[in-house]
């Protein structure tokens, strides 16, 4: 019993773990009405998904090799609107401009990083507020619609009932990528790149490229989900950045990404992600207000940063250790008192 | 702005190549005052910058942007890189300040002022005492402050619960009170910074923890109060902001966050931590304010303004490459 329970809670099993506990939750708090258990929640559910999903994945990635790309929130919406300006006459023209915008300004930042030796958080700062910047000038500053409402119907058109055809590529990707990490040599270098640097390159790994191509494919990914998400709004804005990066660093770092590097895999991160939808849609279904989910994703999170922080079990440690010293001083103070 | 003083801690193990390093230093600092000249007379090139108009306007902007960088200098000097809450705390504390604006306004300021400081330091003591990931801790604290403060307003905007603000408005000598208010905060961080003991421990544990500890400096306070001290920075944009638009909500500060860590990137301030001051900040609030204003007077329409600002602190950032990171 024990060892299946740690079983369960051991690291790569946790995401799916807490999934099934969120899942069983969410119908308690339902009482059975079937808000919740129905499939119109579960469409919307993956819709979520198909929104978060993709940007998770993109962070998860540069988490993987121990890096931060805060870039994302700012690539999802810039791969929008140039999905949308680009896109006008054909839709496939949008999206590859989108993507090749998201393959090259993963391509610089991971450039500027790795050869300049540079902090990541630094350049994906820069490169958020110019991905930003780039937005605000492509828009106008201004909501832009996207002249193919039928498109956007088809995109989000119920496939099986809880799937849509955004929704289906997401799960595509995720499925990609998880088999890219687990059976290619790239997918091990991305691992031991993010285990230990030094000692990769050391062992043959070109680093450099791992570390480039990682933000270019983080790039890529934020940048499809930015396109898809603007097709299916047929509408494109510049605004509504900060809303982005809590659930994607949230759902990642809940799907077993760890901190330090080096531990992570796709479709945990796809179990992470599906547990604040569940959370959010779920609540919502349930009849509880949004700021709920909110203060739950915000409290999660605190909870892993403080549970994967270095010093805590030293912290801890020296906690007990001065407890330990204090009651037994005061016993041998007691003693000495009692007679 | 980059000084051999910045590589002291690998003063002795480089002296071999200090000749090199050096090199490297002029070469980068010549880019430096290239860039910044090349700014001032574009600058200063610009019909109606130095008009009333726009210098009171570039004034304004400094004041509000520079309060959150003074704040997050002390972040990035403690070597947590940033805070991404900054920007929510900014908005939080304009509503907290309008809603007790009742029981006075000094009063009020006060409750706001310590509830952002209290509410930040409670971010830095889990980046101090456990070493959590100071991003990840930011970015979790941004949810939670967005949440609660939707429990508290319902989303809506919070209108003064009292007068006096207008104080706050005034302009006393023709300089706006944001602005003297402004400049405190930045000489006292500063002196905060240069002069006590609180502020030397707050750079030397940026610049090596470990060493600090070694040497007997109790880190986690020393970041929980550079924390606090951004709290209570951040809160002083979060009055004055309110103040100004005579009401409070929790999208007055959005994007103040990154307008802040732009300018403490651009005024050379070290990224890793351990080098830097708020002078620079301030610098850098001022270069990205001028550079706002100039686009601004040259006719390029208001979004242009957020794209150069990211270029220059792309360049910013590129250039510390050389300026010595361990």
């Amino acid at each position: 019993m024990t060892a299946a329970l740690a079983a369960a809670f051991h690291r790569d099993m946790r995401p799916y773990t807490l999934l099934a506990l969120v899942v069983v939750a969410v119908a308690l708090v339902d009482r059975g009405r079937g808000y919740f258990l129905s499939t119109a929640t579960a469409f919307s559910v993956m819709q979520l998904f198909a929104t978060y999903g993709l940007v998770s994945l993109g962070l998860g990635l540069s988490l993987l090799v121990r890096e931060f790309d805060i870039s994302t929130a700012g690539m999802v919406t810039l791969a929008g609107a140039v999905a949308v300006l680009a896109g006008v006459d054909n839709p496939w023209l949008g999206i590859a401009a989108a993507l090749a915008v998201g393959l090259a300004g993963g391509v610089i930042q991971g450039l500027i990083m790795t050869y300049l030796n540079l902090n990541s958080v630094a350049v994906t700062v820069g490169g958020l507020l110019t991905y930003q910047g780039a937005s605000y000038v492509l828009t106008g500053n201004q909501s832009i619609s996207y002249p193919h409402m039928s498109l956007a119907l088809a995109l989000n058109a119920p496939i099986a009932g809880v799937l849509s055809v955004r929704s289906t590529i997401v799960v595509g990707v995720f499925l990609l990528l998880a088999l890219v990490m687990a059976y290619t040599r790239i997918g091990r270098d991305i691992l031991a790149t993010g285990g230990d640097r030094r000692a990769s390159t050391v062992a043959g790994v070109n680093t450099k490229a791992i570390i480039i191509g990682v933000f270019a494919a983080s790039g890529v990914l934020c940048a499809l989900s930015g396109a898809m998400l603007s097709y299916g709004l047929a509408a494109a804005s510049p605004s509504a950045l900060s809303d982005v990066l809590p659930p994607a660093a949230a759902g990642a770092i809940i799907g077993g990404v760890s901190l330090v590097g080096g531990r992570g895999r796709p479709l945990g991160i796809a179990a992470g992600v599906l547990i604040l939808c569940v959370l959010r849609s779920g609540l919502n279904a349930a009849g509880a207000s949004s700021h709920v989910h909110d203060i739950a994703t915000g409290f999660i999170l605190l909870a892993v940063a403080v549970a994967d922080a270095p010093d805590l079990q030293r912290r801890l440690t020296e906690w007990r250790l001065r407890r330990r010293e204090a009651s037994r001083s005061f016993e041998r103070i007691s003693n000495e008192a009692a007679p | 702005m980059t000084t051999v003083s910045d590589n002291a801690p690998g003063e002795a193990s480089e002296r071999i190549g200090a000749r090199a390093v050096l090199r490297r230093i002029h070469l980068t600092t010549a880019i430096r005052l290239c860039g910044a000249t090349a700014i001032l007379a574009w600058a200063l090139a610009t019909p109606g910058f130095l008009s009333r108009l726009s210098i009171f306007s570039m004034l304004t902007s400094i004041s509000f942007v520079g309060c959150v960088a003074i704040g997050m200098t002390f972040i990035t000097l403690s070597g947590n890189i940033m805070s991404l809450a900054l920007g929510a705390t900014v908005s939080a504390a304009s509503v907290v300040f309008m809603t007790s604006l009742g029981t006075g306004v000094v009063f009020a300021a006060v409750i706001a002022l310590v509830f952002a400081g209290a509410l930040t330091a409670i971010q830095g003591a889990l980046v101090g005492f456990f070493r959590a990931n100071p991003i990840l801790v930011s970015i979790a604290a941004l949810a939670c402050i967005l949440g609660f403060a939707d429990v508290f307003t319902g989303g809506q905007r919070v209108y003064p619960g009292g007068e006096g603000f207008a104080l706050l408005r005034s302009r006393p000598l023709g300089i706006p009170v944001e602005t003297l208010i402004f400049l405190a905060a930045a000489v006292i961080g500063q002196l905060i910074l240069s002069t006590t003991r609180l502020g030397r421990e707050v750079v030397m544990t940026g610049s090596n923890r470990r060493a600090s500890e070694t040497a007997g400096l109790n880190t986690p306070a020393a970041v929980t109060w550079a924390y606090a001290i951004a709290g209570v920075a951040t809160a002083l944009a979060g009055i004055l902001l309110s103040a100004r638009y005579g009401s409070g909500d929790m999208d007055i500060g959005t994007g103040y966050e990154y307008r802040a860590i732009a300018a403490v990137l651009v005024g050379g301030n070290a990224i890793a931590g351990g080098a830097g001051s708020v002078w620079r900040s301030c610098v850098g609030v001022t270069v990205l304010a001028a550079i706002e204003m100039t686009v601004r007077l040259r006719g390029f329409s208001e979004e242009w303004q957020y794209f150069f600002t990211g270029l220059v602190v792309l360049g910013v950032v590129m250039l510390q490459a050389s300026g010595g990171r361990r």
